[in-house]
């Protein structure tokens, strides 16, 4: 067994396509694909919160001040408009935003009544969402001023005025830790991705020592040699899934190392996940580990048996789609807002373990809980290997044509 | 000695290929309600030392009843017979004494020959040396040193051929069965393959070979045995299925044999 064990994985590693998308793929190309994503987004974001935001006011000696905190304010730039037709004027880019002051407007200190400012744009991305707060905090600046000078003239301190702008503010206490608020946000998520990885690992050497050993016709050649066929399976099986938990460590790792290189240790953090990176513990991480080892087992089994069935590539991907599904759903059931780990969602495989993975990251994880998931999949895992094990022993299922 | 008894295996259809067959007019007699009786009924027997040459034309049944013979099917009734011991109850036993090669029996191509030459001797459980000394002996029989190093996905088809059949002899086995071992090799790789066939002869070992080369059987096989429709038509020496034509040779013989079943 041991002996067809290290076969296999000898003949996966000599294999190019097994480099190119077990190992070159996820941990090379599509991390620097994806880094380069990120990278590129948040430059382009940075671009936006730091150009010159070009701001042309209508009528704007109707309001004096109004405009004067666009000349202020840094990285804004007042412009002048030489025609009425501001979309145009937009959409070639000579102005951000117009705002038009009516010509009958009075300060709203003086009025003391609400005024209105019409304001034209184009917005649709989210980077013109960010060049809107930009504008928006502007006028905040505005509008301060003018609460400031209405509190003045009926007499009010800036208590009074705070008090009617906002009557009661709220002191939030949280008892939940940092960790718990930002493990909750990405926990699901993590689990998520890992899950994923354990069903693609299994996809590609599964079809290479199933259904592709049928199309070789070595299947043939290995069932004529003296050894069970229990025994030929599980040696499969075993290649499987080495193979696909080694490619979760190592997109792991990669993801990992090409954060430090490109400098994303600071992006993660911003992004909340650098509470929960601080505070994961070695144990945390092994037992995170331990739940991925009988999901990878179920995936591995799941698709030999898919592998071992077809009658060639095509159909044993198309047996491979649902089981992907399979997948899937389950773990999308964890991402629901509201679900969370007790002893009903524990019994639904997969979605029991994502959900003990998000908990784990959390640092709230029911420890009782997470051994019965454990062992309840590793049960699963075993089964479903005993039926491989069957399966194979069929000659309708390897002789089928 | 390999016997042969009453042999027979049945496929059942999946539903889909039976009610599309129900729909048929079937004339084969070897279709049954939702089965298939692929081999009905072979008897045969190889002793040692001997070639036996096992005819038939295209799906007369010989690649299943080969199949059977080397344990990857089960047979549906009759014996398979190894030196006495019966190869469904042992199929460990049977697997240890039988070389198979088929058109069907691939090499692994990431492996270099000598790698899987190696690999199916230590399935068989030969110890390091006797694996090295086998290994020396067959590839200088079969001309292979040159080529030991290669990759199997760089071999041409005479090569492949020649470390196919290292691979089916390496465990020094007791019956060897060779399933068109020349089908697709040019003159001098067929001949380097036969001449192997031949070194057998005499040996003790029971060789069994399928072929539609009937010059080979002329050449190598001591008996015949002759399956079509899934049954034995003829069983006997080369000379007495020669003897079946009018002019004493192998091709009308066989022509005859399938004919006049045929007519029946």
């Amino acid at each position: 067994m041991w002996l067809v064990y290290k076969k296999e994985l000898l003949e996966l590693v000599r294999d190019k396509k097994t480099l190119i998308f077990s190992i070159l793929l996820p941990t090379i190309i599509v991390p620097l694909f994806m880094f380069g994503f990120i990278k590129f987004a948040s430059s382009k974001a940075q671009e936006v919160r730091d150009k010159e935001i070009k701001v042309a006011v209508i009528n704007a000696e109707s309001l004096p001040d109004f405009s004067d905190i666009f000349s202020k304010e840094k990285k804004f730039e007042l412009v002048t408009l030489e025609d009425s037709n501001y979309e145009q004027a937009i959409k070639d880019e000579k102005v951000d935003f117009v705002l038009e002051i009516p010509q009958t407007i009075q300060a709203p200190a003086q009025s003391l009544k609400q005024e209105t400012v019409a304001l034209y744009y184009k917005g649709s991305s989210n980077l013109d969402n960010i060049a809107m707060r930009r504008l928006e905090s502007a006028l905040d600046i505005y509008n301060k001023n003018q609460r400031k000078a209405l509190g003045d003239k009926f007499g009010l301190s800036n208590d009074n005025v705070v008090a009617f702008t906002k009557p009661i503010a709220i002191d939030k206490n949280n008892f939940a830790s940092k960790r718990e608020k930002s493990g909750e946000a990405i926990g699901s998520f993590i689990a998520y991705i890992l899950i994923l990885l354990a069903v693609s690992g299994a996809m590609y050497p599964a079809l290479e020592l199933g259904v592709g050993e049928k199309e070789r016709g070595t299947l043939e050649t290995l069932l004529l040699t003296p050894m069970k066929k229990w025994q030929i399976v599980v040696a499969k099986f075993g290649v499987i899934f080495t193979t696909s938990f080694l490619s979760i460590v190592m997109v792991l790792a990669s993801y990992f190392i090409w954060s430090l290189i490109l400098g994303f240790g600071a992006m993660l953090k911003s992004m909340g996940a650098g509470d929960v990176i601080e505070s994961i513990s070695g144990m945390d991480m092994f037992l995170i580990g331990s739940m991925l080892l009988p999901v990878t087992a179920i995936f591995a089994a799941l698709m030999l048996i898919a592998s071992i069935y077809a009658k060639n590539m095509k159909e044993a991907q198309a047996y491979m789609s649902p089981i992907m599904m399979f997948a899937f759903f389950p773990v999308l059931i964890a991402l629901l807002p509201g679900m969370e780990l007790n002893w009903k969602t524990a019994m639904v495989p997969i979605t029991n373990v994502s959900l003990a993975m998000k908990d784990l990251l959390k640092g709230t994880i029911d420890y009782g809980l997470l051994g019965m998931i454990f062992f309840s999949t590793l049960i699963i895992a075993g089964v479903l290997l005993y039926f491989t094990t069957q399966f194979f022993k069929k000659e309708s299922v390897l002789f089928r044509s | 000695m390999i016997e042969i008894k009453d042999l027979a295996k049945t496929f059942a259809y999946d539903k889909k290929e039976a009610k599309q067959r129900k729909k048929k007019v079937i004339t084969d007699p070897r279709e049954g309600a939702g089965v298939f009786h692929a081999v009905r009924d072979v008897s045969f027997k190889c002793e040692q030392g001997k070639v036996l040459g096992l005819l038939g034309p295209n799906g007369a049944g010989k690649t299943t009843t080969l199949r059977m013979l080397s344990t990857a099917l089960e047979p549906t009734a009759g014996q398979i017979l190894i030196n006495g011991h019966d190869v469904t109850k042992e199929p460990l036993y049977a697997q240890k004494l039988i070389g198979f090669l088929s058109g069907k029996t691939g090499l692994y191509h990431r492996l270099t020959v000598q790698e899987n030459v190696e690999y199916f001797g230590r399935m068989h459980g030969l110890g390091k040396d006797e694996l090295a000394s086998r290994i020396d002996q067959i590839f200088t029989m079969l001309d292979m040193h040159s080529f030991a190093g290669k990759r199997a996905d760089d071999l041409s088809t005479g090569m492949m051929q020649r470390a196919s059949i290292a691979r089916a002899v390496i465990h020094d086995p007791k019956v060897l069965v060779f399933d068109e071992p020349t089908t697709g090799l040019d003159v001098i790789s067929a001949k380097t393959v036969l001449d192997f066939i031949e070194s057998f002869k005499g040996s003790d070992k029971a060789v069994i070979f399928s072929t539609h080369h009937l010059h080979e059987v002329e050449r190598l096989c001591d008996d015949v045995t002759l399956i079509d429709l899934g049954e034995t038509k003829f069983n006997g020496t080369t000379a007495q299925f020669a003897a079946l034509s009018d002019d004493g040779n192998l091709y009308d013989a066989f022509l005859k044999t399938v004919n006049d079943k045929e007519a029946a």
